[in-house]
């Protein structure tokens, strides 16, 4: 539909669609999604096993390593640990990586509106 | 417990409350105050605040009272509630805040152009806002209950009418100072009698038989996945929890109008680290109250779980020691009860004045009146329905309420923002039906389980904790329906996603597309 918009000559129109095929656009949204979907499947993962192995390995889990602490409770605070390192990590991988790119798309895009 | 005590501490709560409102009052003016604080909230005072706005009832009294009875499994809620966040933030913060749509309906509406599927939102903020707002007034009618002995009416009118006053009078930017103070007062709160009881405990001068308590016959309650209450399917429930209180916090209206505050998306992401701490924090405390609860208020196990928490310092410090932190608890959980309900009010309010109210005053008064006091009807309507709505349905404990509250969310709100940031092929009515097969099996559940719930086995668990079910139901729905309806994709596709994944910089156009 926005081809016969854009054969009607709606220049706006015909901006973003240009954005949305251009290569560096799509480079952009890739990008976020190889970082984003595969890290949140992973910690969700994670949470899921944990459950699991309180299920199926409670003889795993309840293994001592010394005084009262055991493997369960290890990888419970675990779970905390890592929820924050992965924010940690989603916070400066978008700071050092996707807002420079950004960056650059959006000096291309004004370039081409003006 | 002294009843003098804790109304003076509830007291002083509500007299702050009102007065830093007031404050906000005078600087708060425009439209766009009134929403978001005109987006410029500093992180360390927005991440207090959604803290402080997040940390409800359900957080403060509920997690306590459902691990008191049902044991180790019941952690997973302190666990979803604060991985909620960070499902927000990676997977929609950032393109919600780059839509330029200050609600749910606004982003239907740029993303869909449809005005069917933004008034199937509102009804569902509407719907999910009275089901988050009921455990809240429930909550403060218990608590007023365990200090006084009042019924529990007159606790929950209490919170509604000062909520109503509060957020008619100031929006949001009073709210945000309003909350930031509220996190830290609920913080305080919380700790403090824990700190007091593991001091005494270790001067040796109080006897505090926690363990004991852990072993032989109550040994199962401390196991993971015991069916400890009752609960049968312990891992279909927990997984089921899970995935509601994940992809649920998304869904939720408070929570999201509460990112536009920020004044960029650099800003917002560090808003959230700041909230994961504080809400990590925050949830180490309420297991101990449960723990100490099997010990010291074995009674409450059966009936009255959700006030263990107010219950606990008069039964371990008799005296005026207990008096004292009882008053702490009290003034804490009231602050749990107005923050939460100022921030749902505030967003549900926006959404009724917006898509319900202001166009049908404009027709009565003919144009004559001011945009705000379509707000302000609108905040005591969104009060008024729940206030209701609590007075009619029986007691179903404070967190699973709030549970509910999100797996309905997640069958709603997470596949409509989920793929349509994601995923250009999603058609209108591919939202549509999304929206309505997820909301219509998650809120049928939400029902059964406020008039009746089976008694055992599968029925009790899938009708109990839905999402399990509801969730991919709903987004099953949402990708079959678009594959047979592509020519209902809508035509600002392209231009909704270059806006969506752009960053903010950028200078796109970000205003309301108008309906065409």
């Amino acid at each position: 539909m926005s081809d016969t918009r854009r054969a009607a000559g709606d220049p706006e129109m015909t901006t973003y669609r240009d954005v949305q095929l251009s290569p560096d656009f799509s480079e952009l949204r890739r990008r976020f999604r190889r970082f984003v979907f595969p890290m949140t499947g992973l910690f969700l993962a994670w949470y899921f096993l944990y459950v699991l192995l309180a299920d199926y390995a409670p003889g795993f889990m309840s293994t001592k390593i010394g005084g009262n602490i055991n493997i369960a409770l290890l990888l419970g605070l675990g779970q905390f640990v890592s929820t924050f390192a992965i924010t940690l990590l989603y916070v400066r991988w978008a700071d050092q990586k996707f807002d420079p790119d950004a960056k650059h798309l959006r000096d291309q895009i004004e370039g081409e509106t003006q | 417990m002294s009843p003098a005590m804790s109304l003076t501490a509830i007291g002083l709560v509500v007299a702050a409350t009102i007065g830093i409102g007031l404050f906000g009052l005078r600087i708060s003016r425009t439209t766009s105050d009134f929403y978001v604080a005109s987006r410029a909230v500093t992180p360390r005072w927005n991440a207090s605040a959604i803290s402080g706005e997040y940390l409800s009832a359900a957080s403060f009294l509920g997690v306590a009272g459902l691990v008191l009875v049902n044991g180790a499994d019941m952690l997973w809620f302190s666990v979803g509630y604060t991985v909620g966040y960070l499902m927000l933030l990676v997977l929609i913060a950032a393109p919600l805040r780059r839509s330029g749509a200050y609600t749910l309906p606004d982003f239907a509406e740029t993303r869909f152009e449809s005005a069917p599927v933004r008034k199937i939102c509102s009804c569902l903020v509407f719907g999910i806002g009275t089901l988050y707002l009921l455990p809240q007034l429930r909550g403060a009618g218990l608590a007023l209950q365990t200090v006084t002995g009042a019924p529990t009416e007159v606790g929950a009118a209490v919170v509604a009418i000062i909520v109503v006053i509060n957020v008619a009078a100031g929006g949001m930017r009073s709210i945000t100072f309003v909350q930031a103070f509220q996190y830290w007062l609920k913080l305080t709160a919380l700790a403090t009698p824990i700190f007091v009881i593991l001091i005494a405990w270790r001067s040796g001068d109080h006897p505090v038989g926690v363990l004991e308590s852990l072993q032989g016959a109550g040994a199962e309650w401390a196991e993971p996945l015991s069916r400890a209450g009752g609960r049968d399917h312990p891992v279909y429930a927990t997984y089921s929890l899970l995935l509601a209180l994940c992809f649920g916090t998304m869904g939720l209206p408070h929570v999201l109008v509460r990112f536009y505050t920020n004044p960029d998306g650099r800003a917002a992401r560090r808003t959230t680290v700041v909230v994961l701490a504080l809400l990590g924090v925050f949830y180490l405390f309420p297991p101990v109250y449960a723990v100490l609860g099997r010990s010291f208020a074995p009674d409450l196990i059966g009936a009255g779980a959700d006030t263990v928490v107010l219950e606990l310092p008069g039964r371990i410090f008799p005296g005026t020691a207990g008096d004292l932190l009882g008053a702490l608890v009290a003034a804490g959980a009231f602050a749990a009860f107005l923050s939460t309900s100022s921030g749902l009010t505030v967003a549900i309010a926006g959404v009724i004045d917006q898509d319900l109210l202001r166009n049908r005053l404009h027709r009565l008064t003919g144009g004559d009146y001011l945009a705000v006091n379509s707000f302000r009807i609108a905040a005591l309507l969104a009060v008024a329905v729940p206030y209701l709505a609590f007075n009619l349905t029986g007691a179903l404990s404070l967190a699973d309420t709030v549970g509910l509250a999100f797996a309905v969310a997640a069958s709603t709100f997470c596949p409509l923002l989920v793929l349509g940031i994601w995923w250009r092929k999603m058609s209108t009515v591919g939202a549509a039906a999304g929206l309505i097969v997820g909301g219509v099996a998650a809120i049928t559940a939400v029902l059964v389980n406020v008039i009746g719930p089976p008694q055992g086995g599968w029925p009790k668990a899938l009708i109990g904790q839905p999402a399990a079910w509801t969730m991919p139901l709903a987004f099953i729905t949402v990708i079959v329906v678009s594959k047979l309806t592509p020519h209902k994709i809508p035509r600002g596709t392209a231009r909704s996603m270059v806006r969506l994944h752009t960053p903010e910089a950028v200078d796109v156009d970000r205003g309301l597309s108008p309906l065409t």
